[in-house]
């Protein structure tokens, strides 16, 4: 790059070459989308937002260097719309789309089109993402590679028959999942034999209602898992490393409220070991940008795969706070072509970091809680980070996700981060609208949360322990939960 | 890449800040080298011949004279292999100069640490709506025509041709009164209500983004 300063007092001339991106879309709202513009002006890149007409106050459109209305609320017709994003990125003329999460980061569709259309989508291949989201497909890959799989039928059922073959094979309990699927829906426990049948019947009709697709396949199902996810970050040219895991096990209805980095189970030999898996999967598929697996762990601290995330995730910054990294400009670098730059020897892990998602909903019963924000006080102080979108004055519409805010927490030790989560969320005010800041205050608290005896059935055992009583939901998750109700 | 010439001027009606829409996008219906004429036309009034990539002395101040002379503020040129931009002072938008296209003004949105609720800016980043939503403000009893879609606005079916509607035309509510165009694709966009086209909010080749006011009508 060449800058001349002219000396004539008035001019600057810029020289850039091509490959640099100049201009980033960014396809996305809220807070990741707020996160994606603060990287990009670190880097000196020009930021596009688009949004729907109800969005049009919100913060990303209000920092990024331009803004165009896309369509109305519904997702459908904003946020999902490609043909108005692709218009827009076309009319803004920019280099790049970073599609966040959720929304069409998944989408190897709308990967393929901004290919088609000489934009460059900031993640994998279309192929790839195509091959991952395809959680049967996905379980074959990987099985192929190396990667321990959670014993399980080979792909979708054929029958009855052979469901009950894997199972006596595999050992009850099982569950049964739609391949199509994901969220909880079309999926059933299965303890005996004599339920398997009515099991896959009632999930493959789930299944077909929910996703379009009826295929179902079964898996061991492990009674008190741990949610361990690797980050992975890979290059165009074949490099790849892992940054460590994450801790996602509290989840309610399999939405994750909080995670943190390291795990507290988590040992050197068994971070190399799954780091290793996940590194050796993501070059035998040709993988690029970054991505998450998921593993679950069971009680004996053996680790099996169950998806890929071919996106950044929304539980990503307390990954960065561990490894001192960021993985937005690491995405945009990757995606600009330029080599990863460190190996896996480079990457380190300091202290520990815990992230709460705050939602807009009732602590108490979790119904949504949209409206206007009329005080917002933000926590600050050594070792706090908040990724938000919001602030006073702010209407928060009632079209989409109810996640306002992340507050995440770096210090030398869990005890010390946990201290410091608690009283970063007595600091943070929010009024004008309910949110869950109170339930992870109580969280905080939990003798079993502060032990580390977490699972993914952490919650609803708090839950009741808390004196929750949480209306009945349908009988898949119910089942999954061991809810009643 | 793109290769055409963007320029953004305070000044607005000076010829030589036509928008170029699109390059090599639009079907025109004129002849091709009707096409190719216009295309150098332009290419010679606004860029000097030859731009590599290290640039000399005599054409940088060939380059400057054209911005000071024109009063431009902000100048930007894409070829394949390089991109220049040049500008007066900061790149901060000239108050009295309301942007009309897209990306024309870089605004400065002064010394904000990112920190999100301490300092939120308090003018928006330049979107395309700005001026027209200002200006269709004032007409609350006419029926106003928004777009649609996002995507560039034209007046006419093609460059060489009558524009669909003017200040004046009567419309029906199937008449059509402009067209997007959104990926390639030329969307005819309806007037859908009966009156008398009073208002015209938007300029040929103009990006419009949904909700944009494109049209005033005064119905019966």
């Amino acid at each position: 790059m060449l800058t001349l300063d002219l000396d004539l007092g008035l001019l600057v001339l810029v020289m850039t070459s091509t490959r640099p991106f100049r201009k980033i879309l960014i396809a996305n709202r809220g807070e990741i989308a707020c996160r994606i513009i603060w990287t990009c002006k670190e880097m000196g890149i020009r930021t596009v937002a688009v949004h729907s007409d109800v969005d049009r106050d919100s913060l990303h459109v209000r920092f990024a260097d331009e803004s165009a209305c896309i369509g109305p609320a519904p997702s459908a017709q904003s946020y999902l719309n490609i043909p108005a994003i692709i218009s827009a990125a076309e009319i803004f003329n920019v280099d790049a789309i970073h599609p966040g999460y959720g929304f069409l980061a998944e989408s190897a569709y709308f990967a393929e089109i901004c290919e088609a259309c000489n934009i460059k989508f900031i993640g994998p291949r279309p192929g790839v993402i195509q091959l991952m989201g395809d959680k049967v497909e996905a379980r074959r890959t990987m099985k192929a590679a190396g990667v321990p799989i959670t014993p399980g039928s080979p792909g979708a059922l054929d029958s009855e028959e052979e469901a009950i073959k894997i199972a006596r094979e595999i050992g009850f309990p099982v569950i049964v999942k739609a391949s199509a699927g994901g969220g909880g829906r079309g999926m059933r426990i299965v303890r005996s034999e004599a339920e398997l049948g009515h099991a896959l019947e009632t999930a493959s009709t789930e299944a077909a209602a929910a996703f379009k697709n009826g295929d179902v396949y079964i898996e061991r199902f492990v009674e008190r898992p741990r949610h361990i996810e690797i980050q992975v970050l890979a290059d165009e040219h074949g490099d790849c490393v892992h940054l460590g895991e994450r801790e996602c096990s509290i989840q309610r209805r399999h939405q994750k409220l909080l995670e943190e980095s390291p795990s507290p189970v988590m040992t050197p030999e068994l971070r190399q070991e799954m780091g290793e898996v996940a590194v050796a999967a993501c070059k035998a598929i040709g993988y690029s940008s970054a991505g998450t697996f998921e593993f679950l762990l069971d009680e004996d601290n053996r680790f099996y795969f169950m998806e890929m995330n071919t996106r950044i995730q929304v539980e990503h910054p307390v990954t960065e706070m561990v490894t001192l990294t960021d993985i937005v400009r690491n995405q945009i670098r990757i995606a600009e072509g330029d080599p990863l730059g460190f190996g896996q020897d480079d990457v380190i892990m300091v202290g520990h970091a815990i992230e709460c998602r705050i939602n807009a909903e009732s602590p108490d019963t979790f119904t949504p809680s949209p409206g206007l924000i009329t005080t917002f006080n933000l926590p600050g102080g050594p070792g706090v980070r908040l990724d938000t979108y919001v602030y006073p004055g702010y209407r928060v519409p009632p079209f989409y996700d109810s996640m306002i805010a992340k507050v995440i927490v770096h210090a030398r030790t869990r005890e010390l981060a946990i201290a410091r989560m608690r009283r970063a969320l007595d600091a943070m005010v929010i009024e004008g609208i309910k949110t869950t800041i109170p339930l992870h205050l109580k969280i905080m608290d939990d003798p079993d949360f502060q032990a580390g005896n977490i699972s993914t059935r952490f919650m609803e055992e708090f839950l009741s322990r808390n004196g929750f009583r949480e209306k009945s939901v349908g009988t898949a998750s119910a089942a999954l939960t061991g809810a009643s109700g | 890449m793109s290769t055409g010439v963007k320029s953004a001027m305070s000044d607005q009606e000076d010829k030589q800040a036509e928008v170029v829409p699109s390059p090599a996008e639009r079907p025109a219906a004129g002849s091709q080298r009707e096409r190719d004429r216009d295309r150098g036309r332009r290419r010679h009034r606004n860029q000097p011949r030859h731009l590599e990539a290290s640039i000399n002395m005599s054409e940088l101040r060939e380059l400057i004279d054209l911005i000071t002379e024109n009063g431009l503020t902000n100048f930007e040129l894409e070829r394949e292999g390089f991109r220049v931009k040049v500008g007066r002072g900061t790149f901060v938008e000239d108050p009295g100069a309301p942007a009309l296209l897209p990306g024309a003004s870089e605004r400065q949105i002064g010394g904000q640490t990112g920190s999100p609720v301490q300092s939120i800016p308090a003018s928006a980043p330049s979107h395309p709506g700005a001026l027209a939503e200002e200006a269709a403000s004032v007409d609350q009893d006419l029926h106003i025509i928004t777009a649609p879609i996002v995507g560039t606005f034209y007046r006419s079916p093609s460059p060489t041709a009558e524009s669909f509607v003017r200040i004046g035309s009567e419309v029906e509510h199937n008449t059509v009164v402009c067209i997007i165009e959104a990926m390639k694709l030329m969307n005819e966009i309806q007037a859908e209500a009966a009156g008398e086209v009073v208002k015209i909010y938007v300029e040929n080749g103009q990006a419009v983004e949904y909700g944009q006011p494109l049209f005033g009508i005064k119905t019966q």
